[in-house]
């Protein structure tokens, strides 16, 4: 999968923009604060509708301005495809491909995928189970855009069922419970449906992740990553029935797969808590790295790689051993230094004040 | 944005803005071209906007639009009495009147239930329904609400509150694009799907 060209209006700091990309690796070099993130989050939001730094949709658009544009030409293995997406201040975003409407998020997976490395990662070891869900259920729909229904599905269910618990302050008349009911079959069913989904993500990522893991630390350590779900074990129908009352008395939907986590462990002991800075780093380059390696294998073709400033906090040992463990593909990455010497760089961008130019290497 | 354009035609834009489906843009675009054509189009654009506000009414049966009492439908002695057909909204009665399939009455819920637009089954034509089941000589409900999240859970709690003895709830057959509206169904689709309804509850 490629990008061969990214147009930009009133994109974060960005007036007007109109960017070639070649295949191979493209490093975007330039001081910190300049804008090089801006390009990779717009080559991010083609691909995916949203940021990958989990920016609010006002915050991509410059300031002054109503709407921003970002416009991909992409390609997946010779197959051009053209996306156009509107972004407004008014929430009411309209996304085109090849010209026409587009009818469902999933249509976009079957054209592009991206996989974003942000220095942020290290979250996704030390933080909470909110940025571990998504990455599994990101991969989830990358892996097979007939999984993004069941995903939705849950996701408005679970809006539904909450917008009427609050609704109801606690009374539950014949009608709400009635209503209830039906909410707790909807969700019950689509939420089954996403963790066997998640199930089977989790168990396909967890030889890939030890791998991963062994490529760029340069030594064996068994990592395992194990779903944590209060309420499989029972079934959610009934989980949802036992925890009405709760539910009630709060106003929102206390069980569910909103509520999981992935517990990551390294050599048996839980990372989070027990593995060092170093090791999380690592760990977190893995989990991503995997992901990769996981969707390249599915579809035959890699997603586009966006490696946002990672250099910075790896060794250069690591950092290699990072850039040969990902398999071939288009890379574009961001650096406020100069990159590896070993990494073989095919376009150099310099990125100033608000412009940017491209170096002949 | 303020200051842009006199008080009457931002005025006019903004009237255009809060129809359904219409953009800013787009309503910028209308109320320009209103501005242009000659006043007696625009004239009868108003005329048709007031006459058929003063006489379309909703049927006091079945709530389906129409010019009295009761609607065309409901006031055609030739049609089945027996056979209700749930729908959503006005238009749903259009797409399934096109596809002929169809020689049954009515019922109009007004909507779907979505908590996240404050509507809830009290908020829709239901308790007329369970009325309309309950006072006898039904002896099938169709739903016919759309195949997405909504309408599903619309369907759902219908076959729930209409269990009445000898009166056999169906649904409309997959088939139909999930996710979809029931109006952007083709006829032939939409009359395959409700031939091979299947029933939810009831003998
Ligand atoms: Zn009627």
């Amino acid at each position: 999968m490629l990008i061969r060209r990214l147009w930009l209006r009133d994109f974060r700091s960005y007036g007007e923009l109109d960017l070639s990309f070649t295949d191979g690796t493209c490093v975007i070099l330039g001081p910190n604060g300049v804008g090089k993130s801006n390009l990779l989050e717009a080559i991010g939001y083609a691909a995916q509708l949203d940021s990958f730094r989990s920016a609010p949709i006002d915050a991509m658009i410059r300031r002054g301005a109503d709407s921003a544009v970002v416009r991909a030409q992409l390609d997946r293995n010779g197959r051009e495809a053209l996306v156009e997406a509107e972004i407004n201040r008014s929430g009411r975003n309209r996304v085109l491909l090849n010209r026409q409407r587009l009818a469902r998020t999933s249509d976009l997976t079957d054209v592009v995928l991206v996989t974003a490395f942000a220095p942020t990662d290290l979250e996704l070891i030390k933080g909470g189970p909110g940025l571990r869900r998504s990455l599994i259920d990101g991969l989830v729909v990358s892996m097979d855009s007939r999984n993004e229904p069941v995903k939705a599905g849950f996701e408005r269910s679970l809006r539904q069922r909450n917008a009427l618990l609050k609704q109801v302050r606690g009374r539950l008349d014949t009608s709400a419970s009635a209503t209830l009911d039906v909410w707790d079959h909807q969700l019950a069913d689509s939420g089954e449906r996403l963790s066997v989904l998640r199930q089977g993500l989790i168990d396909d990522l967890t030889p890939l992740v030890t791998k991963a893991y062994r490529d760029i630390a340069g030594y064996e350590a068994e990592v395992v990553l194990h779903y944590a779900s209060s309420w499989r074990e029972r079934g959610l129908k009934e989980s949802l029935v036992a925890s009405r009352e709760d539910d009630l008395r709060r106003g929102v939907t206390l069980v569910g797969p909103h509520r999981d986590d992935v517990t990551i462990s390294l050599g048996d002991m839980p990372a989070r808590t027990h593995a060092s800075q170093g090791e999380q780093r690592t760990l977190a380059l893995a989990l991503r790295v995997a992901g990769h390696r996981l969707l390249a294998g599915i579809h035959g073709s890699s997603p586009i790689l966006l490696l946002d400033d990672v250099f910075s906090e790896l060794d250069d040992n690591r950092a290699e051993a990072l850039l040969a463990s990902l398999p071939d593909g288009q890379r574009i990455l961001t650096t406020a230094t100069e990159p590896p010497s070993t990494v073989h760089t095919n376009q150099l961008l310099m990125v100033a004040e608000g412009t940017i130019t491209e170096r002949t290497l | 944005m303020a200051g842009a354009y006199s008080e009457a035609i931002q005025d006019l834009i903004d009237a255009l803005g809060r129809l359904p489906g219409v953009g800013p843009k787009s309503a910028q675009r209308i109320a320009f071209h209103l501005l242009k054509v000659d006043v007696d189009e625009a004239n009868r654009l108003a005329r048709a906007i007031v006459r058929a506000k003063e006489r379309v009414r909703f049927c006091s049966v079945c709530f389906n639009l129409g010019e009295h009492e009761l609607c065309e439908i409901c006031s055609d002695v030739k049609r089945d009495d027996h056979v209700i057909c749930v729908v959503e909204e006005p238009r749903d009665v259009v797409a399934i009147e096109r596809t002929h399939e169809f020689r049954g009455r009515y019922h109009v819920l007004q909507g779907a239930i979505d908590h996240l637009q404050g509507v809830g089954p009290d908020q829709l034509r239901i308790r007329e329904l369970i009325a309309r089941v309950t006072a006898g000589g039904i002896t099938e409900v169709i739903i016919c609400t759309n195949p997405n999240l909504e309408g599903e859970a619309t369907a759902l709690y219908l076959s729930k509150v209409l269990d009445v003895p000898g009166v056999t709830i169906s649904r409309l057959s997959s088939g139909l694009p999930v996710g979809g509206d029931l109006e952007y169904a083709d006829e032939l689709t939409l009359g395959r799907a409700l031939e091979g309804r299947r029933v939810i509850t009831g003998d």
